[in-house]
């Protein structure tokens, strides 16, 4: 029995070693790294002297560091919970619709979740480019003159918020159509009969019953959100860096263009934390939610 | 010792080469020239490969200009990965050195393949170096011009007898003159008005016709009575955007497209869009005449931003380079410096002395009209925080731009900018 | 991380929601949801068709200020362009080593960890579990600096290797396998044991075989996310010529400055692979990533 004992956990070690030598290589290590080279005056590539909290300190009192905070959270603000409700709307707007009906409108809802974000970004620099773009022609009706968004400090971040709730609800719009597919036709039947309305309906019956869906989208998207440099970094290019900078461009900024490895990983480590804190707090608040 | 053991092995190597025992010896080359820039390369780089068919191979590619070829280019230097030789700023030498980049040039290397003071321009071949040793060889020296469309200044009465633009000199005689060209097309200038690059370049032209000083030599930004100047020369250009003279927010390709469009009359831009000018005018797409003069005097003196693209060896961490491959880069920046009249078609002013009191250079159109740019250069001051890709060009993208495009008030920009710069010089 | 555990949702299943079919047939208000549906959808997806459009039209009538949805030229000169002047072959590539790359050794590594998590008792094994469901929440974009580092002292910036290796950290793999193992009936196992089958066995004849279609799915959403992948193949790369298609059509320069058609017919190439395989297999992606993700919570 103990030799059978032995052999299973042979067995076990043997077919984890592979992830679990990835894990601590390519995860653990670099997190315990990344603290240490926290507290040096580190290049990027090179060593550095221990200096204590001098990186935090001067972290603390770095304005584009706040900047970029702000930045970050201003995008998650202008993300999250739109792109929660706006792929909840297409899907139950997808949800209705039948067979090849149902197949092709999801592609075209779809589709832009499969673009690689340099092809989004070329796509919709062209689409609101100041002298040629279609979009300018909505936007002089709105604004009153062709407006170059990516440029117009105001209308950065909502502009790349917009680009990205479009490249991204696809994935939101799937997971909410298999909450609504579970949700019994029955229910619906029954509403239907009682003359319930279309709003009555979604309030007393489609929203509670999706909610654990919706809660799971929006720990989804803060995770992910929080985590923006793609879309910023391709759209500031020839703009203004600094009043849109976000926390993993500062990271990169600092690392990879200043050459100070080290306080870029005292940023990191504050990106780590605050990532950490947020959907903890987020989880806790969902779940207390979700249990009323 | 170890100069004359490196001498004795290049000269070898020259032996060996001459013999054509050496195996064909590749150069990796990266480079930011894009547009009729690119081209001119493009066709540079394909006759060297030609004449040294047997012997040297450039391979070259074209990244990105500014920040994301030097993080390119710093990042790679500092794993070992960066390329054998790569086109660089001379203004950014001294960012480039401090930040570890750049590997230096032996000047007795140099002087074997026939470059050294004496066959540059005094501050051009300084400009290269730091701490008194060369990190970058001249290739050209390059500013802004102001390109001009000959049909639609006809019409305007701003030709001179000459048929070169007259009546252009002074601030006010200038935006008197944007007025009269307001009604004939779209606007009357087009330039870059977001981002770094062509405002920096006019600022810091117009800032340097006033002889304000950028840096001072204590280490301050803007010192003393430098900052209602460099005020002065926002509000100028701050002016023709809010004259609707210009257009607001443009981006640099859009700056260029709007003049070869015919939609402006003006365009203030580098010299190495005359290649551009060029080639649409020979395929007959320009649709109209076009020329292009110094920048205009607004204030006390002429004077113009000007920079060099030079060559430089990356400081490839942990890559020795074998004698072999620096005796072909060094052949390659010499054979381009001695080829360099081709260049000089691309609008530049060769840094070749030789190649720059040539005949044929000092009667080629429109370089000639103006040549009185090498007298008159301002360059970026020499300073670890200035240069292409630093964080003066920074600086200009986040304040300067954004005052020329009504967003901040011309004084707030300029005392943010010098709050901004001091705090990263200390 | 059971948020959503209470649902079942039934995956894929054909039978979409159906409000009364008797009322439908009168439903005004539904024909008009099923336009705006349809018209929302179009513009959805217009600014893809908008720059497919571009890139075949000739640069003089791209730059025209009138509107106009079809090209008055077709021509795709634009796409030769691309081919000529840059290295795309190359990327794609790259890009399909890479993917596949970090496809097939996530999949794997994952399904032996989930496989070892959810059929053998070993110390350590909670230990790992928890690691493994804290490590979902960590953002492995703050190790972008220690990764680089990391992979410099390995030499490996600039190398496929070094694009695959900090990508393979996926910890919803081993949950969603880990899942799908744990339901599997103790039966078979206990028959194989009988037979004395080693463990590698049962995982590879038994486990692996009945979860197919879980692993399809699972490589279906890797490989995207690795295709589109752009930080990370952008910080570890500085080589044109060993980048991915996603990072290559922004960071280098074709030498004949800026045209919009070019550029969008990059950006179409860059995009073509998954796009295609995706409407090919649109049903088959779809579900796997509602399975992916559907676990997930």
């Amino acid at each position: 029995m103990i030799r059978d004992q032995r052999r299973e956990w042979v067995a076990a070690y043997l077919l984890i070693l592979p992830f679990v030598l990835i894990y601590g290589v390519l995860f653990l290590w670099p997190t315990v790294q990344m603290v240490y080279l926290s507290f040096t005056d580190a290049p990027l590539i090179g060593p550095g002297k221990w200096i204590g909290i001098e990186n935090y300190v001067e972290m603390f009192d770095d304005r584009r560091f706040w900047t970029s905070v702000r930045n970050t959270g201003y995008f998650v603000a202008l993300t999250v919970i739109p792109n929660t409700l706006i792929g909840l709307a297409i899907a139950m707007m997808v949800s209705r619709l039948k067979g090849w009906q149902q197949s092709v409108i999801l592609a075209m809802f779809f589709l832009p979740y499969i673009l690689p974000v340099s092809v989004v970004y070329r796509i919709w620099n062209w689409m609101f480019d100041l002298q040629f773009g279609i979009m300018q022609h909505p936007i002089a009706l709105i604004l009153g003159k062709p407006t170059p968004v990516f440029r117009t400090q105001w209308l950065f971040m909502p502009s790349v918020a917009f680009v990205t709730i479009w490249w991204t609800c696809g994935f939101n719009i799937l997971l909410f159509l298999s909450g609504l597919r579970s949700i019994s036709t029955d229910i619906y039947e029954a509403a239907a009969l009682d003359n319930a309305s279309r709003w009555t309906i979604f309030r007393r019956i489609t929203w509670p019953l999706i909610w654990p869906v919706t809660a799971l989208v929006l720990t989804i998207q803060l995770i992910l959100q929080l985590k923006i440099f793609d879309q910023v970094y391709l759209f500031v290019q020839g703009g203004r860096p600094d009043p849109s900078m976000v926390m993993v461009q500062y990271i990169y900024s600092q690392a990879f263009q200043k050459n100070e490895g080290g306080y870029a990983a005292a940023i990191s480590v504050a990106l780590f934390v605050i990532v950490i804190v947020v959907s903890l707090l987020q989880f806790q608040f969902l779940r207390a939610r979700g249990e009323k | 010792m170890k100069n004359l053991f490196k001498i004795a092995m290049l000269s070898t190597v020259a032996l060996l080469s001459v013999g054509g025992v050496q195996a064909k010896e590749d150069v990796v080359w990266w480079d930011f020239l894009s547009g009729g820039d690119g081209v001119r390369m493009k066709a540079l780089i394909e006759q060297f490969n030609t004449e040294h068919a047997d012997t040297i191979e450039i391979q070259p590619t074209t990244l990105e200009w500014g920040t994301p070829f030097y993080t390119k280019v710093q990042t790679s230097a500092a794993i070992g990965e960066g390329p054998d030789v790569m086109t660089y700023h001379l203004s950014r030498v001294p960012l480039g050195v401090q930040s570890g980049a750049l590997a230096e040039i032996s000047t007795t290397d140099l002087a074997g393949v026939g470059l050294g003071p004496d066959t540059f321009a005094p501050a051009n071949w300084e400009a290269g170096q730091s701490d008194g040793k060369q990190y970058a060889v001249p290739f050209d020296i390059h500013s802004i011009i102001l390109y001009y469309n000959k049909d639609k200044l006809a019409e305007a009465g701003l030709l001179g007898a000459d048929g070169l633009p007259t009546g252009l000199d002074g601030a006010d005689n200038f935006t008197a003159a944007l007025e009269k060209l307001k009604g004939g097309s779209e606007y009357a200038l087009s330039l870059q008005t977001s981002g770094d690059g062509t405002p920096w370049r006019v600022f810091y032209s117009l800032f340097g016709q006033q002889d304000g000083v950028f840096l001072g030599d204590d280490g301050t930004f803007f010192p003393d009575e430098s900052i209602p100047k460099a005020v002065k020369a926002v509000e100028t250009m701050a002016g023709w955007v809010s004259g609707g003279y210009a257009p607001a927010l443009t981006e640099y390709e859009g700056s260029v497209a709007l003049f070869t469009s015919g939609a402006a009359a003006f365009h203030i831009n580098g010299v190495w869009e005359v290649p551009t000018m060029t080639d649409l005018a020979a395929k007959g797409e320009l649709g109209f005449e076009w020329g292009a003069i110094a920048i205009p005097t607004f204030f006390d003196h002429p004077a113009t931003w000007a920079d060099s693209h030079g060559f430089a060896i990356p400081n490839n961490v942990g890559k020795e380079m074998t004698p072999e491959k620096k005796a072909a880069v060094l052949e390659v920046i010499s054979w381009m410096n001695k080829n360099s009249l081709a260049w000089a078609s691309a609008g530049h002013i060769p840094a070749y002395t030789p190649t720059r009191e040539s005949e044929a250079f000092k009667t080629m159109q429109p370089n000639a009209t103006y040549s009185i740019l090498a007298d008159t250069a301002v360059f970026d001051p020499k300073s670890t925080l200035a240069g292409v890709a630093s964080p003066v060009y920074d600086a200009v993208a986040n304040y300067i731009s954004p005052a020329m495009n009504g967003e901040l008030e011309p004084q707030a920009a300029i005392e943010e900018m010098k709050a901004d710069l001091q705090d990263q010089a200390d | 991380m059971s948020i959503a555990d209470s649902r079942n949702p039934a995956l894929g299943a054909a039978g979409t929601t159906t409000t009364s079919r008797k009322l439908r047939a009168f439903d005004i208000g539904g024909l008009i949801l099923t336009l705006i549906t349809l018209v929302f959808a179009i513009l959805w997806a217009f600014p893809i068709y908008w720059g497919v459009i571009t890139s075949l039209k000739p640069e003089s009538q791209v730059i025209s200020k009138t509107v106009e949805f079809l090209p008055r030229t077709w021509t795709i000169e634009a796409y030769w362009e691309v081919f000529a002047n840059t290295m795309i072959g190359r990327w794609y590539v790259n890009s399909l080593v890479t993917s596949l790359g970090v496809t097939a050794i996530t999949l794997v590594t994952s399904a032996l960890t989930a496989y070892a998590l959810s059929q053998l008792r070993f110390p350590g094994r909670t230990v790992l579990w928890y690691l493994i469901l804290a490590s979902f929440m960590v953002p492995l974009t703050a190790l972008i600096v220690n990764h680089f580092i990391l992979m410099a002292q390995l030499s490996l910036i600039n190398t496929w290797m070094g694009v695959i290796l900090p990508q393979l950290i996926h910890p919803v793999v081993i949950i969603v396998y880990k899942n799908f193992f744990d339901s599997v009936p103790k039966e078979y196992r206990e028959a194989a044991k009988m037979d004395s089958a080693s463990e590698w066995r049962i995982f590879s004849r038994i486990y692996l075989p009945m979860n197919w279609g879980v692993t399809t799915a699972l490589a279906i959403v890797t490989f995207i996310g690795a295709w589109n992948a752009f930080l990370w193949p952008f910080l570890a790369v500085s080589k044109p010529e060993m980048m991915n298609v996603a990072v290559g059509i922004t960071q280098v320069n074709d030498a004949f400055g800026v045209h919009y058609a070019r550029e969008l017919a990059a950006a179409i190439l860059a995009a073509l692979l998954v796009a295609v395989l995706y409407l090919i297999f649109q049903r088959r992606v779809t579900q796997a990533i509602m399975l992916s993700a559907g676990v997930k919570g």
